[in-house]
């Protein structure tokens, strides 16, 4: 087989791999696994961005989301209180609205697909698509891109600046204390058990 | 220098040719991921000896390695309740294989070069990226408290590194003005980038410590955690997990060789030769740290990560870019 006929056929296999990932992330029982389907699915549509010639978005899309869904894996474990998300649970809720959502996208798209008219334009060969991207993102669109740069990376800076544990009112931990065991009793640091009672309050009443 | 133009349209250089066929690409790719992985392990127990004053025995230091894979290899192999088990046994698989793509983007020798891709750089990163998923992986899905830990002390560990890590890379890649391992190495020419970028190697290899979760940064499989990610592996998946941690090494240490100490450039011996010396001499720094330096504790690290070592980084990029300009 000729080269473009290998890309052809890793076209089709990259792209049914995404489809049958991103239907496993449903149909799979635990978070940690529906997010790395998901990342199965993202990293075979990079591969598909390769063949399209657009390496540096590809391979960059392969590189983000490796790290994104291993912390989005982290975060659902923590909020669904599901031990270390081994638990089996299932991953779909809001069967009617997800029904009719997933019909309209399926038959917009589906419509787009057969009625536009797609331009057919082969990718020069002597083209530098990373060059071309770094020229896009400092000429042009500058303003567009540098805008949305700023404002997230203030976000993430606030974000740090608000989770850090030295944070503006002081270390986190010293403001957090166990509960105390007596109802009456005030809550707060001195609510911390005295070493005088050997650290388990309560225990002996 | 070569750019992205003289490359055709895969990318690929047009020396390179014969290396990108599928035998010869992977007998040599594998080649030097077991060659390295057996370096790795003569050089533990060589550190581990001279650390001690012991002194060195030649039969124990060259059989040593394959004696403790033999007997791995004919253990019983224990399971947990209910793990998850093929992404127990993929993890490993999932190591070695982005560690022989890492190998696959360097040119070991003028021309000798599986994919020098003209986007070498990014791939190693996307690479390296998935390393962390699969030491993940591998805790998770043991079922287990240790290994999980485990797997999560490496996610904090990742995050942490990755920045410094890509910085430094991307400090590389502005002398060459291309992503291309291979145009890297060219542009290292009459100066080495260790020597251009005094920063870089050594951002470099602390990243490159964590990556293999090695030395004091062995945070994944420490052996605080029994032994953490790989603390319910026994026999042959042991074995497989512990080659696999092996290749990330050998692919940090080629990758470092190629873009900071100049790759195959030196005098007098062959290119291929350097190479190897130089991979050797990485190593040998990467396994013998592990045997001066105490593990640091993660939160330390985290801290100086992010609040050391990145601006270091990002020094080296600004100054880098400077020069160029």
């Amino acid at each position: 087989m000729s080269r473009p006929e290998l890309a052809g056929v890793a076209m089709w296999i990259l792209g049914g791999s995404s489809v049958v990932a991103a239907w496993r992330v449903f149909r799979t029982d635990s978070m940690v696994r529906a997010a790395y389907w998901l990342l199965a699915s993202f990293v075979a549509v990079g591969m598909v961005m390769v063949l399209l010639q657009a390496r540096f978005l590809g391979l960059v899309l392969v590189l983000m989301m490796a790290g994104e869904m291993t912390i989005m894996a982290a975060f659902m474990v923590m909020f669904m209180m599901n031990p270390a998300g081994l638990n089996p649970m299932s991953m779909v809720h809001q069967h009617t609205t997800a029904k009719v959502a997933g019909v309209v996208a399926f038959a917009g798209l589906a419509f787009v697909g057969v009625a536009a008219d797609f331009p057919d334009r082969p990718v020069d060969a002597a083209s530098e698509p990373t060059a071309e991207l770094g020229e896009e993102l400092l000429g042009d669109s500058m303003l567009i891109f540098e805008t949305a740069g700023v404002t997230l990376l203030a976000t993430m800076i606030g974000a740090i600046a608000i989770a850090g544990k030295r944070g503006r009112f002081g270390n986190a931990q010293e403001g957090s204390a166990p509960p105390p065991v007596d109802p009456d009793a005030p809550a707060g640091p001195d609510a911390r058990p005295s070493p005088m009672h050997g650290g388990h309050g309560g225990m002996h009443h | 220098m070569a750019t992205d133009a003289d490359r055709d349209v895969d990318g690929i250089d047009e020396d390179a040719v014969s290396w990108s066929d599928p035998l010869p690409a992977v007998l040599l790719v594998g080649a030097v991921l077991v060659a390295g992985a057996y370096a790795t392990s003569v050089l533990d127990t060589a550190a581990a000896h001279l650390v001690a004053g012991r002194r060195l025995r030649l039969g124990e230091l060259v059989l040593g390695p394959w004696r403790e894979a033999a007997l791995l290899a004919h253990m019983r192999r224990s399971t947990t309740e209910r793990p998850d088990v093929q992404t127990w046994a993929l993890a490993p698989a999932l190591l070695a294989g982005m560690a022989a793509v890492a190998v696959a983007t360097v040119p070991l020798a003028p021309g000798v070069a599986v994919a020098d891709v003209a986007d070498g750089i990014v791939l190693f990163g996307a690479a390296m990226a998935l390393v962390m998923v699969g030491v993940y992986l591998h805790g998770w899905s043991s079922n287990s408290v240790f290994p999980l830990v485990g797997g999560y002390r490496f996610v904090a560990l990742a995050l942490s590194y990755e920045m410094p890590l890509a910085l430094v890379l991307i400090a590389a890649a502005l002398p060459a003005e291309s992503l291309s391992v291979g145009a890297i190495v060219e542009s290292q020419q009459g100066l080495w980038n260790v020597v251009r970028q005094p920063l870089g190697l050594p951002l470099f290899l602390v990243a490159g410590m964590g990556l293999a979760s090695w030395g004091p940064l062995g945070m994944s499989d420490g052996t605080d955690l029994a032994g953490g990610t790989s603390a319910e592996s026994s026999g042959g998946a042991r074995l497989v997990w512990a080659l696999a941690r092996r290749f990330v090494l050998v692919a940090v240490a080629v990758t470092g060789a190629a873009v900071f100490l100049g790759g195959w450039h030196g005098p007098v011996l062959a290119g291929g030769l350097w190479m190897a010396l130089k991979t050797l001499v990485l190593l040998a720094v990467l396994v013998g740290v592990g045997h001066r330096v105490a593990r640091i504790r993660l939160e330390r690290f985290v801290v100086v990560a992010w609040a050391v070592l990145i601006p270091l980084a990002l020094i080296d990029v600004f100054v880098s870019g400077a020069l160029v300009l």
